[in-house]
């Protein structure tokens, strides 16, 4: 089996999936991996191939649901259409469809644009709704290994609201020493009646405005960056692989912060909508994320993170790497 | 005064149906329906009453166990019990389990 892949494509891990390349596509944050790292992982295929995209979807196209529409102002952004046997069709106008097989396997990809810049949509939505149809768990976090033995050495989950700062704090805790897991997307699982999170690609987005805050003397100690879609991405050094789970930070802006506290009574509801995927509705998938949830409450190990308007990310960084030992 | 509905709703066995699934949380019970997706939050008492009807032979089975965990009267019990199964009821949450004929 190895020697196929190795044929095939370029090997990858991200998000608990063991990822054969097609070497025709350049995707950014998803470095080669040794065999051992592949090892248990269930594969999934990304292939550049408009061709059989197509033929697969116009077999279906007419009884396609829409599962998911995201628009940016008046602008449609991105839509996920279902329909059986094809799969998952992901559109980003201007940039590519990407058709994730029904169980997560294969991706087919066809760029609607030159250049790479469309392979954001790979790692971005393609791979986490690839993870979920492949039986994991992905929270809307970004996460990175919790530093100096704190939160057992386990994984530190930060989520919130759009804008609430889960890339910016992940970044300031990598300036101070902390590995990155992953950023945007966590790919959670529960093995053995333990949680794991899973690391995803090696990059690292920053907001214009967090972008903008840091010198750049900054921006170096976080690793090579360019401007992608109007958002900074650094290839970051990650901690790849898996890592027990640490901890869960609800992250929200609050006069009151700065302010950490463990909640005692976790509200399942809050957890729930921490979901990357609002795509895959079958019992399998409702029932899994729900049972997720159950575990992550049961570990008492779920926080608030309230944040002062006038607290940046680097102040919050110190106060958490202050904080976390005694949790 | 109990009118025929409820007295009927008493003597009536409960029970989740195949497509609903709940997990207790320390301050109240998430049932999910799998056919609509929907969430539906009961509060911690709620849930308790959820799984006393889930293993009571009748709606009025359960009725003595919760009166004494909760030490409240049996009748205050009672038409809680009732109320919640009209609401689990109307939003297939829970079901009637048909007796089988002699």
């Amino acid at each position: 089996m190895a020697a196929t892949l190795a044929r095939a494509g370029i090997r990858s891990v991200a998000l608990g999936l063991a990822l054969e390349l097609d070497p025709a596509i350049d995707v950014p944050g998803l470095p080669p991996a040794e065999a051992a790292a592949l090892a248990g992982l269930p594969l999934t295929r990304v292939r550049l191939d408009a061709g059989e995209l197509r033929r697969r979807w116009r077999a279906v196209e007419h009884g396609a649901e829409r599962a998911r529409e995201l628009r940016d102002g008046d602008e449609v952004a991105l839509t996920v259409d279902l329909a059986d046997p094809a799969g998952y069709l992901l559109h980003a106008p201007g940039f590519a469809r990407i058709l994730v097989a029904p169980d997560g396997g294969e991706l087919l990809c066809e760029p609607e644009r030159e250049g790479s810049e469309w392979t954001t949509l790979v790692f971005a939505q393609a791979l986490p709704l690839a993870a979920t149809l492949r039986g994991l768990e992905v929270l809307h976090a970004s996460a990175v290994a919790a530093p100096g033995g704190a939160l057992g050495g386990g994984a530190a989950l930060f989520t919130g609201p759009q804008g609430a700062g889960k890339s910016s704090l992940a970044a300031a805790l990598v300036r101070r020493g902390a590995r990155l897991l992953a950023d945007d997307t966590v790919a959670m699982q529960s093995r053995g009646g333990d949680l794991l999170a899973h690391s995803g690609a090696a990059l690292l987005q920053l907001s214009a405005g967090e972008h903008e805050r840091l010198r750049c003397s900054e921006h170096a100690e976080l690793g090579p960056g360019a401007n992608v879609l109007g958002k900074h991405r650094f290839a970051v050094d990650l901690r790849a692989g898996t890592a027990p789970f640490g901890g869960l930070f609800l992250l929200e802006r609050s006069p009151d912060g700065p302010a950490l506290e463990r909640i005692e009574q976790v509200d399942p509801f809050a957890l729930l909508a921490t979901t990357f995927n609002l795509s895959v509705r079958t019992p399998e998938r409702l029932t899994r994320h729900l049972d997720l949830v159950a575990a992550l409450a049961a570990t008492r190990r779920v926080f608030r993170v309230r944040i002062h308007p006038g607290t940046d990310a680097t102040q919050l960084a110190d106060i958490l790497l202050e904080r976390l030992p005694e949790l | 005064m109990a009118t025929d509905a409820t007295t009927e709703l008493l003597a009536a066995r409960m029970r989740l149906p195949q497509h609903v699934v709940h997990r207790s949380f320390v301050a109240e019970t998430v049932v999910l329906n799998l056919n609509t997706g929907q969430y539906h939050g009961l509060n911690k008492t709620a849930g308790r009453m959820l799984e006393a009807l889930d293993g009571a032979p009748t709606v009025a089975a359960a009725v003595p166990e919760l009166a004494r965990e909760y030490g409240v009267e049996a009748a205050n019990v009672e038409s809680d019990l009732i109320a919640l199964c009209q609401g689990l009821l109307e939003r297939g949450l829970i079901e009637i389990v048909e007796s089988e004929p002699a």
